[in-house]
């Protein structure tokens, strides 16, 4: 078992560097200023290889879009590499290919972010690329007329021929009733079929401003170089009002909501979401750093609760996990996800009462010492292990800033979740693991339709 | 470098593949102009791009790497890295254990991998899990078709790494493979073959083993499969590991916060925790496939299309022509020949890659892609055409050209990490590579003609000559929209070299 991964679907952001004694290597510097247009700049020092990662977040995704319109903020991404005042469509890519460096995007539904990861004397060209395409961007109709197509097979790649990701997209869609998460990323096939590129204009020029921005640099590089480089690129581009965006607030009880679906699969799976807040959107960050314990505690490694009990004791589910993820711009879901062992012919009903009693013993008994004390180590070791990556680093930076957090808080990781007691722990349990909070997703293989 | 010969098993992690989903980051695949050469396109003045024109074109610097190189008393190879910017270190223990070793029971290998960190002495598989998870160290392990791995990264200091380490050489070395644990693991495989038939990539992918591989080891999935994996018993596990898990079998890298005395330490303890005995030899060379196409009916949206040859192996002379003619071809995201055409021009397709994966012994040559079903037999002349093409005619001067600068300017990117240097002193390793192979490497490719790769691609490929394999519906097809007849806009020139 891949303990990295389970990390990243459990507990942890992918966080940076402490101000901790305990470790032996020095804290990283980073810096961070806005321009005067606003434009807010990290710039983090790690000079162990001549390389250097720059990501420009902007606060937009598929959370800001509304019926009718899906799928915009993905599609804008892709026409971004299609030209603009000083480069042709396409020309942009081909030039950091031939610097030798890794470039790309994505899109999720609290932002849309660029990177380019390269040796460090060619960050200007990376921040003269990306200023342009901030500035001014062609949008030619006959480019999106073929790249409209090429959305259409990335969803149909993975999203329409994916039985798994097509039941996430619809339970999504049941269990955010209230808020623009419900909206899939890439967009639903009806909205990209008659999406206009005029429409893509109008959502860059609402959205793509250098205040609705935030850059963030990791690399070998000094602050004053970064500065310099991000007024002369940067800095012409002009402030300019962006719409107010809202924060995506959920009911927080809807009721239980249940979904079955018959796809073209040949093992049941289940899924549950349970409605709950995020750091951002949190009373009190007390119940939300208990949720992020709580996902540790069941699937935090193969030692946790879930491997352990589920998987390996009862032999209930051939895999399972958990996740919660604490740095939304909005409210969030604690989900749960479960493959029954078919092979000792457990069944979903079986599995969701295994599923239930590990929730139950959250609210009725307080966890060890000693298995809070392992997810502490693991929380120790991942601040040292993540800063191997300046991409994960940045990443992490951009992430927390772009849906209304600070990067600080990195260095505040281990102490907020030190501060959680047992007793929180079972209060976040009892509080947010009810039915009335429950979406549920039983998802069958086709023949079970004809039972 | 990747040392991967297959994707990763992915048996325990079923349900996850859900959550994955959550992340949402849907990635483009950047878009790119035309790269062959029309030099009269460039209707703007140069010096467009500020930056670009103020490059010094000098290669740039890179990290440089001192490696160093010992065997253990018992015969293990080992490579470390010192590295002391942070106070955590990498071992990687490759064994050359993969399925190509399974000996006629496909999935032996991957059971043996997967059942290491089931049993010690004293120990179930929670018991270890929580001993690794306590200390804040990662256990990592996998099969392939070539090697198998066993991997531990861990803070540095010495109350972390030694009981880590001794945790380390107990799984590895002397693993107890319980029973209950075997049934369960062997259950998981086979909840994951059932995974894998709504796959039609997947289903693509194992076809085009088969048919490439025939009898060849490499024909099957390092997995295994359901008619294999029920009946493979404990004995066969450990005799699989007495004899393939051996200290003259293994290569041990090591990157990290360590001084070469504790390298050295650490690698005497991993080793006399093995068992002994020798390198296993190679398999055979596979022998060359009946050529043509299989289409597997399938009731999805999108057609997947593989094509393939035998390529080469790790040790081939012709590996920097092939890989840097590879990269034009098809090779990288974006600003290749196949993308260009299937993706840019025509909105064919989400990605189109070609690869050739060198191997103990001759290793695929592979192009993969996906279309909607009713363009698939347009799309598949087209990528069959494009190929022919570049066979025949070989890549652009300034392809070449522009190839071997991606290639230098990339080359400090690729030892950046602690992670991204144990993998690459893995590799060198378990091929025997020299040492300077990397530099080596740089060399060799930056001094390629047109000729030479042209020629290396023609000697080991030939259009006629492909094995294929398409997954998807049986529809009506439809001719191909036109391309954009629009030229390509030249990029600026890049100052370098």
């Amino acid at each position: 078992m891949n303990a990295l991964a389970r990390r990243a679907a459990g507990l942890l952001l992918g966080t940076l560097c402490l101000p901790l004694a305990a470790f032996a290597a020095d804290v990283q510097p980073t810096h961070e200023f806005i321009l005067d247009n606003g434009l807010k700049v990290v710039v983090r020092e790690d000079h162990r290889a001549p390389v250097v990662v720059s990501q420009i977040w902007y606060k937009v995704g598929s959370s800001y879009e509304t019926p009718g319109q899906t799928g915009l903020s993905h599609a804008l991404e892709h026409m971004m590499f299609k030209g603009s005042a000083k480069l042709g469509p396409g020309e942009a890519s081909r030039i950091l290919r031939d610097l030798g460096a890794e470039e790309n995007a994505f899109t999720s539904d609290d932002y849309t972010a660029y990177y380019q990861v390269l040796a460090r004397d060619r960050l200007p060209v990376a921040f003269e690329l990306e200023a342009d395409r901030l500035a001014s961007l062609r949008l030619p109709a006959d480019e999106f007329s073929r790249e409209i197509e090429v959305i259409k097979e990335e969803r149909r790649l993975r999203t329409d021929d994916q039985p798994n990701a097509k039941a996430f997209e619809l339970f999504r869609a049941m269990a955010y009733p209230a808020s623009g998460y419900h909206t899939p990323t890439i967009g639903w096939m009806a909205d990209l079929e008659r999406m206009k590129v005029e429409e893509l204009r109008h959502w860059y020029e609402s959205w793509y401003a250098p205040n609705n921005a935030t850059l963030v640099v990791v690399g070998d590089v000094k602050p004053d170089e970064v500065k310099a480089l991000a007024q002369k690129y940067f800095g012409p581009i002009p402030k300019r009002a962006v719409p107010p965006s809202k924060l995506p607030l959920e009911l927080a009880e809807p009721g239980l909501r249940q979904l079955t679906l018959h796809l073209r699969t040949q093992l049941p799976s289940l899924v549950y979401g349970f409605n709950v807040p995020a750091l951002a959107t949190a009373k009190d960050p007390r119940g939300v750093n208990a949720l992020r314990l709580i996902s540790a505690l069941l699937d935090g490694g193969y030692s946790a609760r879930m491997p352990a009990r589920l998987e390996r004791g009862q032999e209930l589910v051939a895999g399972a996990s958990s996740s919660y993820n604490a740095f939304t711009r909005g409210d969030s879901l604690f989900m749960i996800s479960a493959t029954p062992n078919v092979q000792k012919h457990k069944t979903l009903a079986e599995v969701e009462k295994g599923i239930w009693q590990l929730l139950d013993e959250l609210k009725t008994t307080p966890p060890t010492a000693e298995e809070l004390e392992r997810v502490r180590a693991q929380v120790i070791a991942g601040l040292v292990y993540d800063r191997d990556s300046i991409s994960s680093q940045a990443t992490t930076i951009g992430q927390l800033e772009t849906v209304g957090l600070s990067w600080k808080l990195i260095d505040s990781e281990l102490d907020d979740l030190k501060r959680v007691t047992p007793e929180d722990i079972q209060a976040a349990a009892r509080t947010y693991f009810t039915r009335e909070r429950l979406s549920v997703a039983h998802v069958l293989p086709e023949e079970s339709a004809h039972e | 470098m990747s040392d991967r010969s297959a994707p990763r098993y992915t048996l325990f992690g079923l349900a996850i593949i859900v959550l994955v989903v959550a992340v949402a980051a849907l990635l483009a695949r950047p878009a790119q102009s035309d790269s062959q050469g029309k030099a009269d396109t460039a209707a703007r003045p140069a010096n467009t791009l500020q930056s670009l024109a103020e490059l010094d074109g000098k290669a740039p610097s890179r990290r440089q790497l001192n490696i160093q190189h010992w065997s253990t008393a018992e015969g293990a190879r080992v490579l470390f890295v010192e590295a002391r910017e942070l106070p955590m270190f990498d071992l990687r223990v490759t064994f050359a254990a993969g399925s190509s070793q399974d000996g006629g029971t496909p999935g032996l290998a991957t059971l043996t991998n997967a059942m290491l960190n089931e049993g010690v002495a004293g120990k179930d598989v929670t018991a270890i899990a929580e001993g690794f998870e306590g200390l804040g160290a990662d256990f990592g392990n996998g099969s392939y078709r070539d090697m198998a791995v066993a991997s531990l990264r861990s803070l540095s200091a010495s109350d972390k790494r030694e009981p880590a380490l001794k945790l380390f050489t107990e799984v590895v070395g002397q693993p107890t493979f319980p029973e209950d644990a075997l049934k369960r693991i062997k259950n998981q495989l086979l909840a994951g073959f059932e995974y894998e038939k709504q796959n039609p990539g997947k289903i693509a992918g194992k076809t085009l083993f088969a048919n490439l591989y025939g009898k060849h080891p490499y024909a099957s999935p390092s997995d295994g499969n359901a008619e294999t994996i029920p009946g493979i018993t404990l004995e066969q596990l450990r005799g699989f590991h007495a004899k393939a898990y051996s200290a003259g079998n293994a290569v041990i890298a090591l990157v990290g916060d360590l001084s070469r005395s504790e390298a050295e330490a650490i690698a005497a303890q991993v080793s006399a925790g093995l068992p002994k005995g020798p390198a296993l030899a190679k398999p055979e060379q596979p022998v060359e496939p009946k050529t043509g196409a299989t289409h597997i009916d399938f009731p999805s949206k999108q057609t997947h299309l593989m094509l393939a040859e035998l390529g080469i192996d790790r040790n081939d002379p012709d590996w920097p022509a092939l890989s840097l003619g590879n990269q034009i071809l098809g090779g990288g995201a974006f600003g290749t020949r196949l993308m260009s055409e299937v993706r840019e021009k025509r909105g064919l397709t989400y990605g189109v890659y070609s690869v050739f994966s060198p191997m103990q012994v001759r290793g695929p040559f592979m192009i993969n892609l996906q279309t909607r079903a009713e363009l698939s037999e347009g799309t598949l002349k087209l990528v069959r055409d494009i190929l022919a093409d570049y066979l025949k005619s070989g890549p652009t001067q300034q392809e070449l050209d522009d190839a071997k600068r991606e290639l230098a300017g990339s080359f400090p990117l690729s030892n950046a990490s602690n992670a991204s240097i144990v993998g690459q002193l893995g590799a060198i390793g378990f091929y025997n590579l020299p040492l300077s192979w990397l530099e080596d490497f740089m060399q060799q490719s930056q001094a390629l003609t047109v000729e030479q790769v042209k020629a290396a691609m023609n000697k080991h490929l030939a259009a006629d000559k492909l094995v294929i394999v398409t997954v998807g519906p049986k529809v009506a097809q439809q001719p191909l929209p036109a391309p954009t007849d629009k030229p390509a806009e030249q990029p600026l020139g890049v100052p370098e070299h």
